[in-house]
């Protein structure tokens, strides 16, 4: 007879003969009835969980649903008082001339970080995972940056950046190329700040890929090589697939804190210059405490909170089904 | 190979999703602001100090403005020592004035309002409307604290509704810096320049002769639109006339054309890329327009003797605008404890502790009695620079209210400045459109709450 084990694994198909199926009836009469949960049952729910759940409601739901609240206000932060506007923030939001510039800045960010850091973090793990000399060393170098402070990292890449004393204006000296203008170009600042987060944050990326490498079937490597398969048609047809639930994994924690992405901002060019590099998080942070508009600001949480939500779902509903596991 | 199941949420998921947004919906509604027009600084109530005792413990929220954390540390042990039942507890709140601003109201009508705090230029206006910060008029009479020897510029910046609602602290200008060596170099007289005219004569030959730019500008918000002042005021324009916008006036445009000038026609001025005090300390640049709280700084940063001196006049004379931070008391504690609060407050700007306070920081003496007093007098013998930053404070004036007290006017002036210096926008659009949003931002956040 097939224990339980092989019925769950699906192993016991061949000894399982088509006699042995119940019937509807027979399946009724052998399902055991629901017992009513104990009460000790519930408190000892209610003592793990409890608590997680507390914590969830007070600093993630709450605030989530004040700042959904605020949205609804004009209120100057710090003031004890408020006047209600209903969708007036959102109305006065999508109207913004300046919005446009912001959400293009926000895209731009996005989708060079995400887009940039999973093709670069891919690269750097197929390199890591292979048997080259001094490999340690370079996997440590290379996930170091992640774990680094973003304010920190932002400081140093001030310095780096700056086209009188740093580094980059010495490199490109040598060269005969003059320091592009990373502080005062809108747009040579974006690219600047791109850098700085892709450099921090690849780590991470090639981390989990570098682990999802680890975990690839070395059979089916050698069988596509007996094959005839060349290494990249291999890593083509064979890893790649293999790496898709890795894949969608990684673009939905990398979208996620792309667009959450504050601290390099913050640190190296506040926004600017000419708002060149104000992405819609940096935009909350400024119309909120900056401003002191905290209701407007609320207003852009919760528009900023709506695109994540979408986009998140949209990529759980239509791409995780094209993944393989 | 199997799949996973795809995303689905069944009805009761969906159920029990409602539960608990519906719960913290009604926990988030306990809390947030009154709804209402602006209660504003009209609500702070009159206190009889007559028979109230100071509180033992107060707290004061500084960002230790010219890394002075140890020169308040000893003002505080100095204090305690003259005043051994009340403790002053200093709060490192914030690495600048925004810092300290932004958890100042944020921290609004929680428990965890310091009663002292600090005030810049551009917040101590919101405070007050916020109704966050105490009037100090009545408390000053009380306590006998000399306001009449304050310098009356700084003192008055924080006047509106017939009260002051803070005290000077560390105050600044703008002022004029230069490479004495370079200056040398061009055959230049050791002075600043009188006049921007004169500055448009010499610049040829500090590029030259002196072989570095000869101005250095600095961009970023809380700066460029202090320092524009100058120009803007020299030619005879302003940031608006009270809450009336007048960036569209002939003289406005006339400035920013200046500036725009100097950076694209003659070719004599550049926007540093992040620190214009550090190009000039490394001689990148023979001169800037730095603040008075930079003086220390760049006399031991620079490898250069370095000169200082009024900034330049305009067409219609001198103009230099006041800046820095005073310190407010918060309106949401107890009378003891705002009356433990001002009698720091008279300690800490009293006419010996301000002259210790200027001498180790480079801050204005905001006290005439500081200013005159021995130990400001062997400074200016040290250091003559800081002379000069002295004597231009008696040509200061306020600044303009559309930029210091609107939410974001700054922002949107550094905007429309930068604009200007950094893609040539022309003058009349970009203040054009900072204008419409500083109108739009008081219709919203200031005319509500006045």
């Amino acid at each position: 007879m097939p224990t339980i084990e092989d019925l769950h694994r699906g192993t016991a198909s061949a000894v399982a003969a088509p006699t042995n199926v119940a019937t509807p009836a027979q399946r009724r009469a052998f399902t055991p009835r629901k017992k009513k949960k104990p009460w000790k049952s519930w408190l000892l729910f209610l003592l793990f969980a409890g608590p997680n759940v507390a914590l969830l409601i007070v600093f993630t739901y709450k605030p989530l649903l004040q700042s959904l609240y605020y949205s609804t206000l004009q209120w100057n932060l710090g003031s004890a008082s408020a006047i209600p506007v209903g969708l007036g923030n959102y109305v006065t939001w999508f109207n913004d001339p300046g919005t446009a510039r912001v959400v293009t800045v926000t895209l731009i960010f996005t989708v060079a970080t995400v887009g940039g850091g999973m093709v670069i973090g891919l690269l750097f793990a197929v390199l890591l995972n292979r048997k080259l000399h001094g490999r340690g060393a370079a996997r440590t170098v290379i996930v170091a940056p992640y774990v680094l402070s973003g304010v920190a990292v932002g400081l140093l890449w001030l310095f780096v950046f700056d086209p009188n004393f740093g580094i980059t204006a010495a490199l490109l000296d040598a060269i005969g190329v003059a320091s592009p203008p990373w502080y005062n170009d809108p747009q040579w600042a974006l690219v600047m700040v791109i850098i700085v987060y892709l450099w921090k944050n690849v780590g991470y990326v090639a981390l989990i890929y570098l682990a999802a490498l680890q975990s690839v079937p070395r059979d089916l490597l050698e069988a596509a090589s007996l094959d005839g398969a060349t290494p990249l048609r291999a890593f083509r047809n064979i890893v790649l697939p293999l790496l898709g639930p890795t894949t969608f994994f990684l673009s939905i924690t990398t979208l996620l804190s792309s667009l959450q992405s504050f601290d390099i901002i913050q640190a190296m060019t506040k926004g600017g210059p000419l708002e060149g590099t104000t992405t819609m998080m940096y935009q909350i942070y400024q119309e909120g405490f900056q401003a002191g508009r905290a209701g407007y600001s609320s207003a852009v949480a919760t528009i900023l909170f709506a695109v994540l939500l979408v986009v998140t779902l949209i990529q759980m509903k239509y791409v995780e089904k094209r993944v393989h596991y | 190979m199997n799949t996973t199941p795809s995303f689905t949420i069944n009805r009761r998921q969906i159920l029990k999703l409602a539960a608990v947004f519906g719960a913290t919906a009604t926990l988030a509604a306990c809390s947030g602001p009154s709804l209402g027009a602006g209660a504003g600084a009209a609500d702070v109530a009159v206190t009889d100090w007559t028979g109230i005792t100071p509180a033992k413990e107060i707290t004061w929220w500084s960002n230790h403005p010219g890394t002075s954390k140890l020169i308040e540390e000893e003002i505080i042990k100095r204090f305690q020592a003259e005043n051994p039942q009340i403790t002053v507890n200093l709060v490192t709140a914030g690495a600048n004035y925004d810092e300290i601003a932004q958890k100042f109201q944020a921290a609004s009508g929680t428990n965890s309002v310091p009663d002292l705090v600090l005030a810049s230029d551009v917040w101590w206006f919101r405070y007050m409307i916020n109704g966050q910060i105490l009037p100090i008029d009545d408390l000053a009479r009380h306590l006998e604290i000399d306001t009449a020897d304050f310098n009356e510029t700084l003192y008055d910046d924080y006047t509106f509704t017939g009260n002051h609602w803070a005290i000077p602290y560390a105050r600044s200008t703008p002022l004029f810096y230069y490479n004495k060596a370079v200056w040398a170099k061009a055959g230049l007289p050791d002075r600043a320049p009188k006049t921007w005219a004169e500055f448009d004569e010499w610049a040829p030959k500090i590029q030259a002769d002196g072989g570095v730019t000869p101005l250095g500008l600095g961009k970023g918000a809380s700066w460029a639109a202090w320092w524009f002042c100058n120009m803007l005021w020299g030619q005879g324009g302003a940031y608006s006339d009270e809450w009336t916008m007048t960036l569209d006036t002939p003289e406005a445009i006339a400035a920013a054309d200046y500036l725009q000038s100097l950076i694209y026609d003659k070719k004599v001025a550049t926007v540093a890329a992040v620190d214009q005090v550090a190009d000039f300390g490394a001689g990148l640049t023979g001169c800037i327009m730095g603040s008075t709280g930079s003086l220390t700084g760049i006399l031991e940063a620079a490898t250069f003797e370095v000169g200082t001196g009024f900034l330049p006049e305009g067409p219609e004379g001198q103009a230099c605008p006041t800046g820095g931070t005073g310190i407010a008391i918060a309106a949401d504690r107890t009378p003891e404890q705002q009356l433990a609060a001002g009698m720091f407050l008279k300690f800490l700007t009293n006419s010996e502790n301000t002259a210790y306070f200027s001498s180790n920081t480079g801050y204005m003496p905001v006290r005439t009695s500081a200013r005159d007093g021995e130990t400001m007098t062997k400074v200016y013998a040290e250091f003559p620079q800081f002379r000069t930053a002295v004597d231009q404070l008696e040509t200061t004036r306020s600044q303009d209210w559309g930029r210091v007290f609107v939410p974001n006017a700054d922002k949107e002036l550094t905007t429309a400045l930068e604009k200007i210096m950094l893609q040539q926008t022309d003058p009349a659009e970009a203040f054009a459109v900072a204008s419409t949003a500083i109108a739009t931002s008081f219709d919203e956040n200031v005319s509500a709450y006045l």
